[in-house]
């Protein structure tokens, strides 16, 4: 079962120098296989340095991750990475950015439009499969962005505030969009976020991180039953668990 | 300016008024009784002289042994450039080898290695493409390493998390990143190897636009090297609108409009 761990992991930037800076200390976390967890903190708390060091993109500088109890080192489709940025490549139509992890290994062309037709109509784009991305909304690239990397189908989903630079409107219709493809494949999920009411509305579990250096400094369960409805948000027990969160922040 | 009809202040209208008032100016000077048109052609004659050497054949082959070592090698310079550049601007280990020389070598103007152009190979054919080529691979790496740089990291990673290798990620991610840059290597390469053929063309070459010009100044043939100016001048504008429309093609899926 593809499970993710985090083993007592440190990382420094600039390690030796006088400008050492300590972002993430004696980390130690389990993803089970299929589960979706969110990790919310204030800015430089290292949570998106914990979860570009599970994409691969950089090794820590202490301690291990392993999946299914292979260390991890270096990138690998079986971890795949929704980024804050805008990552569609502007080069490629929608269609083409969809099947392009396939395309990486070979597929056919009969493939490719398979990929292609399943994961536009997924992510609510079916129509657009010829448009460029500058035609599109930045609401719309997001989706072009996850039904992306669903399409490469790899095990496990690493999201860097993927919403962030959305409204709210489309914000809370994405979160909704994005509950239901997770619905149907039970990839695991990682989430990184600010915003605690994301968090919540998305996960099975919350990890509260302190910053400077990061620690886990609590493990909310949310048990808020699924499929989770947008009236949710507003009910007693939602605004509880938002409440006791936000007063662990550092503000 | 909103009472004025729309096509007096379109681009076409505009442009046409500021040539026809350089021409206009230049006729007026050209008409006065004392003007030596030894000196300043009056625009009849610049005309005459375009006609007389394009029935007697000499334009047509002085413009197609030009073009011939303009684009042999622009092509030559062009095609090393962007695969040094890419190299260059990719790989680390590349870039710590060769930068340093490109650095090094890029202040040099091309048209310093003439006299050792000539000592080593003497004024031939070869010695004139070479230089051009020169002179378009030195404009246009910069470029093509430029690009590669600004590949923005966001693409590589995500590329990189679909499982892209290093080489694939150059392939797919970096170079199609980079074209903007590489066109505009391209286009000042061009630009670059039409002020390189003139030169080299005015200090040693039996044939071409610049062998025209000098033959002009030498025998006092005014209106020729006005002539042969303008001709030169529409040359480069045309072949330079051709890359921007290859350049448009290329780019349809950029946001920046040409």
């Amino acid at each position: 079962m593809p499970e993710i761990v985090v083993d007592n992991l440190t990382h420094t930037f600039g390690k030796g120098g006088a400008e050492a800076l300590t972002v993430l200390e004696g980390i130690n976390l389990t993803f089970e296989n299929g589960s979706f967890t969110s990790i919310v903190g204030t800015s430089g708390c290292g949570k998106s340095t914990l979860l570009k060091m599970m994409a691969g993109l950089f090794d820590p500088s202490d301690g291990e991750m392993r999946l299914d109890g292979e260390v991890i080192s270096g990138t690998d489709r079986r971890r795949g990475m929704v980024f804050q940025q805008d990552a569609v490549f502007p080069w490629m139509t929608v269609a083409k950015n969809i099947s392009y992890g396939p395309r990486l290994r070979g597929a056919s062309n009969s493939e490719q439009r398979e990929i292609e037709a399943k994961w536009t109509e997924m992510v609510g784009l079916k129509g657009f499969e010829d448009r460029w991305p500058r035609e599109l909304s930045g609401g719309m690239r997001k989706r072009v962005d996850i039904g992306r990397v669903y399409a490469n189908d790899p095990d496990v989903l690493l999201m860097d505030e993927p919403f962030g630079a959305l409204d709210a409107q489309t914000k809370e219709r994405m979160q909704t969009d994005l509950l239901e493809a997770w619905q149907q494949s039970r990839k695991t999920v990682i989430f990184v976020t600010h915003d605690l009411e994301e968090a919540i509305f998305l996960s099975d579990r919350v990890v509260v991180m302190s910053a400077r250096p990061g620690r886990i400094q609590h493990i909310e369960n949310v048990d808020l039953p699924r499929p989770r409805k947008d009236e949710m948000r507003l009910t007693d027990e939602f605004i509880q668990i938002k409440r006791r969160l936000w007063g662990m922040l550092d503000h | 300016m909103n009472a004025l009809p729309k096509f007096l202040t379109g681009r076409l209208f505009l442009g046409a008024l500021s040539i026809g008032a350089v021409l206009l100016a230049y006729t007026a000077v050209t008409s006065q009784p004392d003007n030596n048109p030894a000196l300043l052609p009056p625009i009849p004659h610049i005309i005459g002289s375009f006609f007389t050497n394009l029935s007697a054949g000499t334009l047509l082959d002085a413009l197609w042994a030009s073009l011939y070592r303009i684009l042999l090698g622009f092509f030559i310079g062009t095609s090393l450039a962007v695969v040094v550049g890419c190299l260059v601007g990719w790989y680390k280990t590349v870039e710590f080898l060769v930068d340093p020389l490109i650095e090094a070598i890029r202040p040099i103007p091309p048209l310093a290695y003439i006299p050792i152009i000539i000592i080593w190979f003497g004024i031939e054919e070869f010695s004139r493409v070479l230089l051009i080529s020169i002179a378009c691979f030195m404009v246009c790496v910069v470029n093509v390493i430029a690009g590669m740089k600004n590949v923005p990291q966001v693409y590589v990673d995500a590329a990189s998390t679909m499982g892209a290798s290093r080489f694939q990620v150059f392939r797919t991610v970096a170079i199609p990143a980079a074209t903007p840059f590489i066109i505009t290597g391209y286009r000042i390469a061009l630009a670059a190897a039409w002020t390189t053929l003139v030169a080299a063309e005015l200090i040693a070459a039996p044939s071409g636009l610049g062998f025209m010009l000098q033959e002009g100044r030498r025998y006092f043939l005014t209106d020729q090297v006005m002539m042969i100016i303008v001709i030169i001048g529409a040359c480069a504008f045309i072949m330079d609108r051709t890359f921007r429309a290859i350049q448009k093609r290329l780019m349809i899926w950029s946001e920046t409009r040409e």
